[in-house]
């Protein structure tokens, strides 16, 4: 049941990060999307083997994450959720996947355990550059960034919607839940009892509020648009932020940066 | 400026909430619409603004409430609503204030303007650019106020405008009931603050009026309120009428 | 069942966008049509209770673990399928993005696996089907059991569906060792049962709504009666088939000899329970070297972007050393850049 409050501390947390005015918040939000989009789709297109190459990448979340001002023990946090199915898709890689591919000291590693390794380092790095990306845009930005990407208004609209009453429902739902467990002591979740009544009361309360919501949508004469507040310009740093970053991610898929600063120092 | 006639309105055809009401309220009159729980109050604001429909006749402003007429009357009359998480929608305060503005056609930077101007008004510029879900109750009510003024209504209905807040946002709320010009139709419970608010009391008791009249009057008599399932507002009783 | 973006090549996950986004597209177009955005309210706090929703645990008697609500099928019996759809799509794009549940990259595929089959095989295979028919013509409670029925079975169904799409999509993108026929085989099952409760607590909750407000519900009342001689032939097969489903499913999860995989599978409604399992299962990964083989060709066969620079193993155990060697260098950097910003925003907090 404490999911709720959690969940709800959560939100606002992202809320109080993505309210910040460092040089990364400014970027322009759509910029920021389409780095983010790069990035990830870059990560997860290394080898399964090439840890390596992968490494590089490392670099970007790294220095955003300074850059932002945003501590990294959030996102830490953040990493329960998609660490443990990563992982344990990942973890049978090592039993079935034995062929040796190299060799330190007297230790062969294989395949497994290379590709394994891989798969979670992917996992981190897709998480933490959409973890930035939110961290630093705030909701409305973002909506903002999908429409000049002409994803259709009903969908941004409903975005933002959605998200506005999200906080408002969870609030309703922990509240019911904490009056229905201080007259259950001694119960982890609902019984069966009240499984449709507790939601089924919430859900017909909810129907009331989109009644209301619609209603003063229509009384300030709502005819299907809505307008977002104002995108900040597009400025040079924006565009010198996505050269740069697309640029070094694509250098890194091409060439293994770590094997080359190897070789720099092997020879 | 608002005129019920013979209205009559029922949410399943069996239970009638209004019965055959008629009532006029004149230009720049401030009404207390007071009732026990269901006594139609808040049903009478709907139809006024067109969000139900019932049997008779109801003018705003000169305008009969029909379909057609719907944007003009909406124009011109402004709804705070009981629950402001219900009103205020938008991300954040500035958007929500500007939603109205420019669904009425107008320009980014005159809304823009008027947005702040209104906001000093309720000396709200701290909340412009708030996010909706992160302010107290008692912003939230003010802002909600504020988006409903920024329209420039003749008419500004209130559902409840003072629960849930505490003594001093209650206070803030009725200072800017107080100094509002316009026409104000307020549905309450909280009989003190009509009391502080309004010119007239219109008492309703299963959707007829049962009373109407200055509002000094109505609220000093402790027999008729008891009928009504209300009491005395809590300055007469210490007053000791 | 969100699958995380290491999951998926990057095809697979642009395959899957394009899907969603199809059916996207055309779930807008079919509510621009007829409703003229006057459900966005409605849909926007439907979603909005159904993300709440999800966080409920709900207690499963005689077991001490618990279950969770299942979206799809609850959106779209209340709001139709188009609308169920999007309102999915929004609730699932909100949890990758503020609560790292599933991917950005893995959105697409997300949206297929839970949204689509959820909304769209939910509502037009079962629940409208069912809801139309004959069944239980007659009967004095017919309404509450075809809505009992047609939840628990689509809901079943559809988690079914997607289950067997993570596998797919998991094994397409090569991340993978498991060959396809153990992972189905522990997928499978274990969300027959997640399935099956959270069929359960969905039908609580619509059965409590078609008492109250039976308004709400799509498909109750209208066509009865014209639907009689239309949908009973189609209707009678989808349920046959549904319950050979269910029952041939059913079977073949006590018949594997695994009372383990019920417990931890009820335990297990999140992914950490099952997957854990699947790492330690050591039957699973002796078995059939013929489906493993199986699994490396299409493996090898989806594979849309193969690598060019490290094909062979030898390469790779070449670099090794100065692979080793460089990513120490890059770990240093990094710490440097950290050490840096610290080092600044201190000085500037002096500043300040």
């Amino acid at each position: 049941m404490d999911k709720l409050s959690g969940a709800q501390s959560e939100l606002r947390e992202m809320d109080v990060l993505a309210a910040g005015i460092s040089v990364v918040h400014r970027l322009h939000p759509l910029c920021k999307l389409l780095v983010t989009v790069t990035y990830i789709f870059i990560v997860v297109s290394f080898h399964k083997y090439d840890l390596s190459g992968l490494i590089v990448m490392v670099l970007y979340p790294v220095l955003m994450f300074q850059a932002a001002e945003i501590p990294v023990r959030v996102f830490f946090y953040k990493l329960r959720v998609v660490l443990p199915l990563v992982c344990a898709v990942g973890l049978a890689n090592p039993f079935l996947d034995r062929m040796p591919l190299t060799q330190i000291g007297n230790l062969v590693i294989t395949g497994g355990v290379v590709s394994m390794l891989t798969l979670m380092l992917k996992g981190c790095l897709a998480l933490m550059a959409s973890f930035l990306l939110v961290a630093t845009t705030p909701i409305d930005m973002l909506c903002g960034a999908l429409r000049k990407l002409h994803v259709p208004k009903v969908l941004t609209a409903l975005l933002l919607l959605t998200y506005r009453y999200v906080g408002v429902i969870m609030g309703e739902a922990s509240a019911m839940s904490q009056a229905y467990s201080l007259r259950a002591p001694g119960q982890k979740g609902i019984h069966i009892s009240a499984w449709g009544s507790f939601l089924g009361q919430l859900l017909l309360r909810s129907m009331d509020r989109a009644q209301e919501l619609y209603s003063s949508m229509e009384l300030r004469g709502f005819q299907g648009e809505f307008f977002y507040s104002d995108i900040p310009a597009c400025r040079v740093s924006s565009v010198m932020f996505v050269l740069v970053s697309c640029s070094f991610f694509a250098c890194a898929r091409v060439v293994n940066i770590a094997w080359l600063l190897g070789n720099l120092v092997v020879r | 400026m608002i005129e019920f006639q013979n209205v009559s309105f029922s949410y399943d055809k069996k239970t009638p909430v209004v019965q055959d009401l008629d009532l006029v309220i004149k230009k720049g009159e401030t009404v207390g619409l007071i009732g026990a729980n269901g006594a139609g109050k808040s049903t009478i604001l709907k139809l006024m603004l067109g969000l139900l429909y019932g049997e008779g006749t109801i003018i705003v402003d000169g305008l009969s409430v029909t379909k057609a007429n719907l944007p003009m009357i909406r124009k011109k009359t402004g709804y705070v609503l009981q629950d402001s998480d219900n009103q205020m929608f938008m991300p954040t305060v500035y958007e929500d204030m500007m939603f109205g503005l420019r669904n009425y056609g107008m320009s980014r930077e005159a809304a823009e303007a008027r947005v702040d101007a209104v906001l000093e008004q309720l000396g709200l510029q701290d909340l412009k650019y708030r996010h909706n879900h992160k302010i107290s109750g008692g912003e939230k009510r003010m802002a909600a106020i504020a988006t409903v003024l920024v329209m420039q209504p003749e008419v500004i209905l209130m559902d409840e405008p003072s629960t849930a807040l505490d003594p001093f946002n209650r206070r803030t709320v009725i200072r800017t009931i107080q100094v509002l010009p316009q026409t104000k139709v307020i549905a309450s419970h909280d009989l003190d603050m009509i009391l502080e608010t309004c010119d007239r009391v219109v008492l309703l008791s299963h959707g007829k009026v049962v009373a109407d009249g200055d509002c000094g009057m109505i609220l000093r008599d402790r027999a008729l309120l008891e009928q009504n399932r209300m009491e005395l507002p809590l300055c007469m009783q210490m007053q000791g009428v | 069942m969100h699958m995380a973006d290491a999951l998926l090549a990057p095809s697979v996950a642009a395959t899957m966008y394009v899907a969603s986004g199809a059916v996207a597209g055309i779930c807008v177009k079919a509510l621009k049509k007829d409703e003229d955005m006057a459900k966005l309210p409605t849909m926007a706090v439907t979603a909005a209770l159904v993300f709440a929703g999800q966080m409920i645990n709900y207690t499963i008697p005689g077991t001490g673990s618990s279950g969770h609500l299942c979206g799809g099928m609850l959106l779209s019996a209340l709001l139709g399928p188009q609308a169920g759809f999007l309102s999915m799509v929004v609730i699932l794009a909100i949890q990758c993005l503020f609560f790292a549940d599933g991917g950005l990259m893995a959105l697409g595929a997300n949206c297929w696996n839970m949204a689509f089959y959820g909304c769209f095989i939910g509502y037009y295979l079962i629940w409208k089907p069912l809801m139309h028919s004959r069944l239980f013509a007659g009967k004095k409670n017919a309404a509450r059991v075809k809505i009992a029925l047609s939840s628990v079975l689509g809901c079943i169904i559809t988690l079914q569906m997607g289950a067997f799409s993570v596998v797919l999509e998991t094994s397409a993108s090569g991340v993978t060792e498991l060959p396809v026929g153990t992972f189905v085989g522990i997928m499978q099952p274990i969300h027959l049962a997640i399935g099956l409760v959270e069929g359960l607590i969905t039908a609580a909750v619509l059965l409590f709504i078609y008492e109250a407000r039976p308004e709400l519900l799509t498909e109750l009342d209208e066509g009865t009666e014209k639907a009689k001689s239309r949908c009973s032939l189609k209707t009678t097969l989808a349920i046959l088939t549904a319950v050979v489903v269910v029952v041939g499913g059913g079977l073949s999860l006590f018949a594997s000899g695994n009372p383990d995989g019920l417990e931890w599978s009820m335990f297990g409604n999140s992914e950490a329970g099952y997957s854990e399992n699947m790492g330690l299962d050591e039957e699973a990964y002796g078995i059939s070297s013929k489906t493993a083989d199986a699994a490396e060709a299409i493996q090898e066969k989806t594979a849309f972007l193969p690598d060019y620079a490290f094909s062979g193993s030898d390469s790779a155990a070449g670099t090794s050393v100065s692979g080793l060697v460089g990513s120490a260098i890059v770990a240093g950097a990094a710490v440097l850049i950290c050490m840096l910003g610290g080092f600044f925003r201190r000085k500037k907090s002096c500043h300040g």
